[in-house]
């Protein structure tokens, strides 16, 4: 069954779970600069996701000198070879769409990858504006939020 | 798929793998300087030399060979610790230690393999620059050439031509990436790069002043990939912010 | 002309033949690189002042030929007549118009010019009977001497060219190298590669062309047999790569030469121009639809493009760096296209092994190393020279009785075989045939077929040394073991030369030369230690005296020997006080010479011209004892 990540913006409320939960997920102390999804925050409870769309036709393959992103068919995510990249940072300003990072820190490149096939931040997102789900269901409109009834607890994560 | 032993442990790999796949596959490890991943592979370092022996040999003949380059074939037999090849490689990691006695990478595996001094002269006027021409090579792989080994034997260098500021460099860094001592000095800032002499101006966001390449980098990727040279000017972080703005456009419910 | 058939080929051999038969007198100097530094060209030019002088017509009556290098490079300027046979040695322009007079009007031998044998001290006239001559067998230099390099008619004339009609017009590529296979020739660069195996795997390989090449860059020191050879006579490294392109079918090849060697690349130049001319390179040689031409391609001066994977890398264009050959050049080599790279002797050999057929080839020589092979013997032997010998043949026979022994009939030590890459035989294995296996067994080397003689005052630490420095300085520098190994080397041979050698000095250089021979890219590290190792199996305790004693028992190392004239011997001759440039020796003519020993830089010049060889050399440390006394 092929998956696919299907982000629902209408439903996003911008807790910054799912940052957190990828921060968390590649690097122990969880510093918020190593997360690959970016909540564009634009005003209370309302947010739009930014994540890597594992483009078709991808501007950060094109450009990698030393074939160091390469595409995992059975995620469908391309991810990165980290053993062949030099760090040259055409990957980041190559993507049209602001989903290379920099981490300057640890002076490397991040991206996301969908965690081999289990996307960490799903299960923390409270409202399903993110989910991981069969490609068939990809094109069914969203539900839309009733965002009368939110409250603060609710959220299914572990 | 050719199938073959290291160190004992039977293997099936592409036909086109070198030992080193071989022996990584194992889960051997064979120690590498010269080598890397994204690039053809050189045999200069020759610290990963193997023992090995063809499958239509004498079941004690073996040569010596390096790993990174050296083609797999079926019915390989593959050694990676015998006796003489361990001291080969005491003796390649011994010499690269008197010429880069300050080292700490040299420093680091000459002492896994029980060097702590060099048994030779070492050199009067260390740097750093162990030779293993990873940085020539990325740079020709990227399709540049800026910089390039001169002289012969002891004299060997890593310079641009003329030993002036190289007219080819794009000012990618790759080379001071790669380089595994560190010895390539460089400046960076969102404002400008400097490095073998060269000075670059950033490209950077005209909103935001952030900047991760050099203009000479977007030229010379933009001809090579075909990406037009507009997606390069903005900065990663200006781009989420005008993709959540198409995207709130797009929305069916507020 | 262009020759469009064999017919019309055989037919101008025959015209040039002829020409040649109704010359009534030749006269063939010597210009090889050798004899012209001796001043050959103004010999050949005085015959020709002669000739006008004397209104002799210059074609038939007396016919001046300026040939390649006779090899017999100790006694140029050397000058044959024929048909007489006799040949002069050492000929001065001065004694030119003496020849025409006596000899060549007169019909009398001018004895002063003739060789004399070191040993009998008879003369010898005819230039068959000359010892360095009788004994050779030449075959790749078969026509080096006879003929006018630069004039394609006299090289047809002498048959070359015929080979290539031969495998033309006769033979398919594959007989070609069927003949080839027959003759068991080895490559005559070092490798000793079978020339027709590495044939075959060119033309089994894939791709949509291939190339062959030959190595002119001859880059051990004391070898020059390649160089004569395309001096003396480069039709027949043409005609080879000839018939080896037919074989593997390719259509382009390039000859490699050093720089270094601007007569060779003059004269390849004009027999390519002339071969073309005549149809004999380029499209449809000889009306046979083959179509194949040669470039040359000029070395930077560096030996390490001499190494084929180096030298096809440089003619790219690129660095002369050699790569792995996990991958053969035969199947990837000179722009990853199959490549054959042969040696200029191996090429100069193809055309006889084809006309006179494999098995003649491989009737001389031993089992595993068939034919002839050439040989430049140098060093300390009285007859220095060129010389061609079927494989098999003793060193003891070369070096006695065609070098005519050690010069000054001091004691032999040893024969250095083999360049930079090679070893020292020493004396105990003098009776050792001359063949691939067995100077490797014996811990040498065939290589390109550099035979240094060395008497007893060579220093064999010095020797090695000597090698090192050399091949230190034309390292590429790619792989640690070479590029960093010979420098360390040296730095111990410089102390131990210097008497400051410590204990542990040869086992480091042991251990250093088994991770150079393990360790190294390709055959210049390999065989770096060569020298090393076998001047310690051999002469281990020359090297334990300059450790532990602090002296050199060859009275060579400067910074260990110190000279003295022994009172007994010394007849006041004068000749020490004049050879010392230093000044350092006092004495009146017919009276007792001095040496001081606080200005002598121990160079022994004194030593070399001493006639009653009354000097003799003593460890210097023994001076400071003698001073405390």
């Amino acid at each position: 069954m092929h998956m696919i990540y299907k982000v629902s913006v209408e439903r996003c409320i911008a807790c910054g779970k799912c940052e957190l939960a990828c921060a968390f997920a590649h690097g122990s102390e969880g510093r918020p600069a190593k997360t690959r999804i970016n909540i564009h925050r634009r005003g209370p409870e309302l947010g739009t996701p930014i994540v890597c769309f594992q483009c078709d036709d991808a501007a950060c393959v094109a450009v990698c000198p030393t074939e160091a992103l390469a595409r995992n068919v059975e995620t469908g995510a391309i991810e990165m070879v980290r053993s062949r990249c030099i760090s040259c940072r055409m990957c980041v300003a190559a993507c049209p769409f602001g989903n290379m990072l920099w981490d300057e820190t640890y002076h490397c490149v991040q991206k996301c990858d969908l965690c081999g096939g289990d996307p960490r931040c799903v299960p923390f997102c409270p409202t399903g504006a993110i989910a991981w789900v069969p490609v068939e269901e990809a094109a069914i409109p969203p539900e839309p939020l009733d965002r009368e009834s939110l409250t603060f607890e609710t959220g299914t994560g572990v | 798929m050719p199938t073959l032993k290291v160190n004992g442990r039977r293997v099936i790999v592409d036909s086109d793998a070198t030992l080193l796949d071989a022996a990584r596959a194992a889960g051997v490890e064979v120690p590498t300087l010269c080598q890397f991943d994204g690039l053809e592979p050189w045999g200069g370092c020759r610290l990963c030399v193997v023992d090995m022996s063809q499958a239509n040999w004498d079941d004690d003949w073996f040569k010596v060979v390096t790993a990174c380059n050296h083609p797999v074939d079926e019915g390989m037999t593959v050694i990676t610790d015998s006796d003489r090849i361990i001291e080969t490689r005491r003796v390649v990691l011994d010499l690269l230690l008197a010429r880069c006695p300050d080292t700490p990478l040299i420093q680091q595996w000459a002492l896994e393999y029980g060097i702590e001094q060099t048994s030779y002269t070492p050199n009067p006027d260390p740097d750093d620059c162990i030779l293993c021409g990873l940085c020539t090579r990325v740079c020709d792989h990227i399709g540049v050439s800026a910089i390039s080994s001169i002289n012969r034997g002891w004299g060997r260098e890593i310079a641009p031509p003329f030993n002036q500021p190289p007219p080819d460099c794009i000012g990618c860094l790759a080379c001071a990436e790669i380089c595994p001592t560190d010895c390539i000095p460089f400046e960076t800032s969102t404002v400008r790069r400097k490095i073998w002499g060269k000075e670059f101006e950033m490209l950077r966001d005209p909103k935001t002043g952030e900047a991760v390449i050099t203009k000479e980098q977007a030229e010379h990727f933009a001809e090579r990939s075909g990406v037009p040279m507009t997606y390069f000017e903005t900065s990663d972080r200006s781009k989420r912010r005008e993709m959540a703005k198409t995207f709130e456009k797009l929305q069916v419910v507020k | 002309m262009r020759i469009e058939s064999c017919d019309q080929f055989e037919a101008l051999r025959k015209q040039s033949l002829e020409i040649e038969a109704n010359r009534k007198q030749q006269v063939l100097v010597c210009c090889g690189t050798g004899c012209l530094a001796s001043g050959s060209k103004e010999v050949a030019e005085a015959f020709a002042d002669e000739i006008a002088k004397r209104s002799i017509d210059a074609t038939v009556d007396l016919f001046v030929k300026s040939t390649g290098c006779h090899g017999f490079c100790e006694r140029g300027p050397l000058v044959v007549l024929n048909p007489q046979g006799i040949l002069y040695t050492k000929v001065k322009p001065g004694r030119v118009e003496e020849i025409v007079e006596k000899t060549l009007v007169g019909g009398e031998v001018i004895p002063g010019l003739l060789y004399k044998d070191p040993v009998s001290g008879e003369r010898v006239e005819q230039y068959g009977e000359v010892p360095f001559y009788r004994h050779q067998v030449r075959v790749a230099m078969r026509n080096i001497g006879r003929i006018d390099p630069t004039d394609i008619l006299d090289a047809i004339a002498q048959g070359a060219y015929s080979g290539v009609a031969k495998a033309l017009f006769e033979m398919s590529p594959h007989e070609v190298i069927g003949e080839v296979a027959t003759s068991g020739q080895r490559g005559r660069g070092g490798a000793g590669f079978n020339t027709a195996r590495k044939w075959q795997s060119c033309k089994d390989a894939p791709g949509e062309r291939c190339y062959v090449l030959c190595n002119g860059d001859e880059g051990d020191p004391g070898a020059f047999k390649d160089r004569s050879i395309m001096e003396g006579d480069p039709h027949s490294v043409l005609e080879g790569m000839i018939i080896g392109a037919y074989a593997v079918q390719a259509n382009e090849g390039w000859i490699y030469v050093r720089d270094e060697y601007p007569l060779a690349v003059v004269n390849l130049t004009i027999a390519i121009r002339e071969a073309r001319k005549y149809g004999l390179l380029g499209e449809n040689i000889m009306g046979s639809g083959f179509d194949f031409d040669i470039k040359i391609s000029r070395g930077g001066g560096a030996f390490v493009c001499g190494e084929s994977s180096a030298l096809m890398r440089s003619l790219e264009g690129k660095t002369g760096e050699p790569r792995a050959k996990y991958v053969h050049s035969t199947d990837k080599g000179l722009f990853d296209l199959p490549t054959v790279l042969n040696n200029v002797e191996t090429w100069a050999g193809i055309g006889a092994i084809i006309e006179r057929g494999g098995a003649w080839f491989a009737s001389m020589g031993t089992e595993r190393s068939k034919g002839t092979k050439a040989f430049s013997l140098v060093g300390k032997v009285k007859n220095t020279g060129l010389i061609e010998l079927p494989m098999g043949t003793t060193l003891r026979h070369i070096i006695y009785d065609i070098g005519g022994g050690i010069l000054k009939d001091r004691p032999f030590k040893a024969v250095q075989t083999g360049g930079p890459s090679g070893g020292c035989v020493p004396e105990e294995l003098l009776d050792l045939p001359v063949d691939y296996e067995e100077l490797t067994e014996a811990g040498s080397m065939m290589g390109s077929g550099g035979m240094i003689v060395m008497d007893d005052r060579t220093c064999m630490v010095d020797v090695s040394r000597f090698f090192l420095a050399f091949l230190e300085e034309e390292s590429c520098g790619k792989c640690t073991p070479c590029r960093e190994g010979l420098k360390q080397m040296l730095h111990v041979y410089g102390r131990i030369i210097a008497g400051k050698g410590q204990a542990g000095d040869l086992e480091l250089i042991e251990k250093l030369a088994a991770g150079m021979q393990l360790g190294s890219l390709c055959e210049l590290g390999k065989s770096a230690p060569n020298p090393v190792l076998s001047t310690l199996r051999y002469f281990r305790s020359e090297y334990e005296a300059h450790i532990s004693d602090h002296a050199c028992p060859a009275g060579v190392c400067r910074e260990l020997t110190a000279f003295e004239i022994v009172e007994d011997g010394c007849d006041g001759c004068h000749l020490c006080y004049k050879a010392c440039p230093v000044d350092a020796i006092t004495g009146v003519v017919k009276e007792l010479h001095v040496i001081d020993h606080e200005a002598c830089i121990s160079c022994g010049a004194c030593l070399d011209v001493c006639p009653t060889d009354t000097i003799r050399t003593f460890p210097k440390h023994e001076l400071e004892k003698a001073e405390v006394v």
